[in-house]
C-alpha cells in the first residue's frame, strides 16, 4: 500500500493516515488479515513523530479495523467482505455523512451532482459479492 | 612506468570520468541535490548550469591527467594522490556552485509556490520487503572455500618461512590463513551493508509513487547481485596473486624486488598454475626515488644480482 500524507496539509496528520488506510481497505489493497508497518517504522519512513502514527492507528483500532498485537504487530481486522457493521457505527457514520453531505448542499452543489460524485467514489471500493457472509461485525471489547 | 604511477593515473582518471558524469546519472527532479518540480526540471538556470559544470569537470580533469602523466618520472607515488586531492577539491567547488545557483533561482522565483509537500511511503517494504538474493552469495562462498581447500591441502608442504604482507613470516595458521580473513572481512562487511540497504528506507518519490517503488525495487535487486557478483571477484583476486606468486615460490628468489633469478629453470609444480620462462615478480617493484641511485631498475640488475640471499630457505 502507498501511504502519502501531507505534512503541511490542513488534516492533522493522524487523521490522513486513518483516512488512507481506510481507504487501502475499502479498495482492497489492504485486505482483513494483512499486516501493516509497526508505528515506529512508519513514523521513520513518513518523518513523522511516533505518537502521530500511534493515534492514527489507535483510530483505527477504536473502529474495529485494526487489531494491534505485542507480537503480531498492526493487523487489518475487517474489510468489505467481513460482514455488516455494528448498529450504533452505522448511526454514527449516518451523521457524518449528513453533514458531509449539507456541505456540499450549503456551497450549491446539485442533488445530481452530489450522487453522482458519490458514485465516482464508491466505484473505486470493493463490496462483498452478494449472499457471502464474513466472520460479522467485530468491535472493540 | 611503475605500478603506483599507474594506479596514479587510473584513479585520477576514474574520478575525472566520474564526477563529470555524475548529474547525468542523477535524478531530473534532484540537479546537484536541489529538489525542483518536475516541471521545471529542464529549466535553463539548470540546463546551463549542468552544461557549465560539464565543461569545467572536464578541463579540470584533463588537467589532472596530463599532470600525473607527466610527473610520472619526476616526483614521488604520492604526488598522484596530491593531484588526486585537488581534483576532488576542484570539482566539489564545480558542484557547489551549480548547486548554488540553481538553489538561488528555485528561491528568487518561489517554484514551490502554490505546490502541496506530500510525502509518500511503501508499507509493503516493511510487511512484506524484498527477499535479499542469498544464492548471489554462493559464487564468494564457493572461491572462500576454494581458498581455505587449498591452503588446508598445501600447509604441510609449504617453507619454514611464507610471504604475509608483504614479508616473510614463519608458517602458521595465521599467517598462511590470512587471506581467507581477508575474503571473510570483505565478503561480511559488504554482505551486512546491502543488508542494511534493504532494510532501510526506499526512495520514492511522491509525485510518481507507484513508478518509482517499482523502479526502486528493480535497482535494488540489480544492484546487489552485482555487489555480490563483485565480492566473488575480489575474494578471487585476493586468492589468485597468493596462487600465482606461490608462497612457496618465493623461497627460490632473490636480487632486487621485481625480477627474477637469472639461469635458473623455473621449478614445475610450483603454485597453481605453471609458469612461463616470464616469471611473476615476486614482490611489487618499488617506485624510483630520486634519491634511491635508481636500485630498483632492471639494469642495475647486474650489479646485485651477486648479493647473499638472506632469507632462510
Amino acid at each position: 500500500m502507498l501511504l502519502s500524507v501531507e505534512p503541511d496539509g490542513p488534516v492533522p496528520i493522524y487523521q490522513q493516515i486513518r483516512d488512507r488506510i481506510v481507504e487501502a481497505i475499502a479498495g482492497g489493497g489492504q485486505p482483513a488479515g494483512s499486516g501493516l508497518p509497526s508505528t515506529r517504522q512508519l513514523a521513520v519512513d513518513l518523518g513523522v513523530n511516533f505518537h502521530t502514527v500511534n493515534k492514527g492507528y489507535d483510530l483505527l483500532r477504536q473502529e474495529g479495523l485494526l487489531r494491534i498485537g505485542r507480537k503480531s504487530g498492526a493487523v487489518v481486522q475487517r474489510d468489505a467482505g467481513s460482514g455488516p457493521p455494528r448498529p450504533d457505527w452505522v448511526r454514527d457514520w449516518t451523521a457524518r455523512l449528513q453533514t458531509l453531505l449539507a456541505e456540499a448542499a450549503a456551497q450549491g452543489l446539485p442533488a445530481e451532482d452530489i450522487v453522482r460524485h458519490c458514485r465516482e467514489a464508491i466505484a473505486a471500493f470493493t463490496f462483498p459479492v452478494d449472499g457471502e457472509s464474513g466472520p460479522g461485525p467485530v468491535g472493540p471489547p | 612506468m611503475t605500478t603506483a604511477s599507474l594506479s596514479g593515473e587510473v584513479i585520477v582518471s576514474f574520478y575525472a570520468v566520474a564526477s563529470c558524469l555524475a548529474p547525468a546519472i542523477t535524478r531530473p527532479t534532484v540537479p546537484f541535490g536541489v529538489r525542483v518540480p518536475p516541471e521545471r526540471a529542464s529549466a535553463p538556470v539548470i540546463r546551463q548550469q549542468r552544461r557549465a559544470y560539464y565543461g569545467r569537470t572536464a578541463i579540470i580533469g584533463a588537467c589532472c591527467i596530463a599532470l600525473v602523466i607527466l610527473l610520472q618520472d619526476r616526483g614521488s607515488w604520492w604526488l598522484s594522490r596530491i593531484i588526486l586531492l585537488a581534483e576532488i577539491v576542484a570539482d566539489l567547488g564545480c558542484f557547489l556552485i551549480a548547486r548554488n545557483r540553481i538553489a538561488a533561482v528555485k528561491q528568487a522565483e518561489r517554484w514551490y509556490a502554490g505546490h502541496r509537500q506530500v510525502v509518500a511511503t511503501d508499507t509493503s517494504w516493511r510487511t512484506d520487503p524484498p527477499r535479499f538474493p542469498v544464492r548471489w552469495l554462493i559464487p564468494a562462498l564457493t572461491v572462500i572455500a576454494v581458498t581455505v581447500l587449498v591452503g588446508t591441502l598445501r600447509y604441510p608442504h609449504l617453507p619454514a618461512r611464507v610471504t604475509a604482507g608483504g614479508h616473510l613470516v614463519p608458517k602458521s595458521v595465521v599467517s598462511v590463513f590470512g587471506i581467507v580473513a581477508a575474503q571473510l572481512y570483505v565478503t561480511a562487511m559488504w554482505t551486512g551493508i546491502m543488508l542494511i540497504v534493504y532494510r532501510s528506507r526506499p526512495d520514492i518519490e511522491a509525485a510518481d509513487a507507484a513508478g518509482s517503488t517499482r523502479r526502486y525495487r528493480r535497482f535494488l535487486a540489480a544492484c546487489t547481485r552485482a555487489v555480490l557478483t563483485l565480492l566473488a571477484l575480489v575474494d578471487l583476486t585476493l586468492l589468485l596473486p597468493a596462487e600465482l606468486a606461490g608462497l612457496p615460490a618465493r623461497r627460490d628468489r632473490f636480487g632486487p624486488a621485481g625480477t627474477a633469478v637469472r639461469g635458473r629453470p623455473a621449478r614445475p609444480g610450483r603454485g597453481l598454475f605453471p609458469r612461463g620462462p616470464r616469471r611473476i615478480p615476486a614482490t611489487r617493484r618499488r617506485p624510483r626515488r630520486l634519491w634511491s641511485g635508481g636500485g630498483g631498475r632492471p639494469g642495475r640488475r647486474p650489479l646485485l644480482e651477486g648479493r647473499p640471499d638472506l632469507r632462510q630457505p
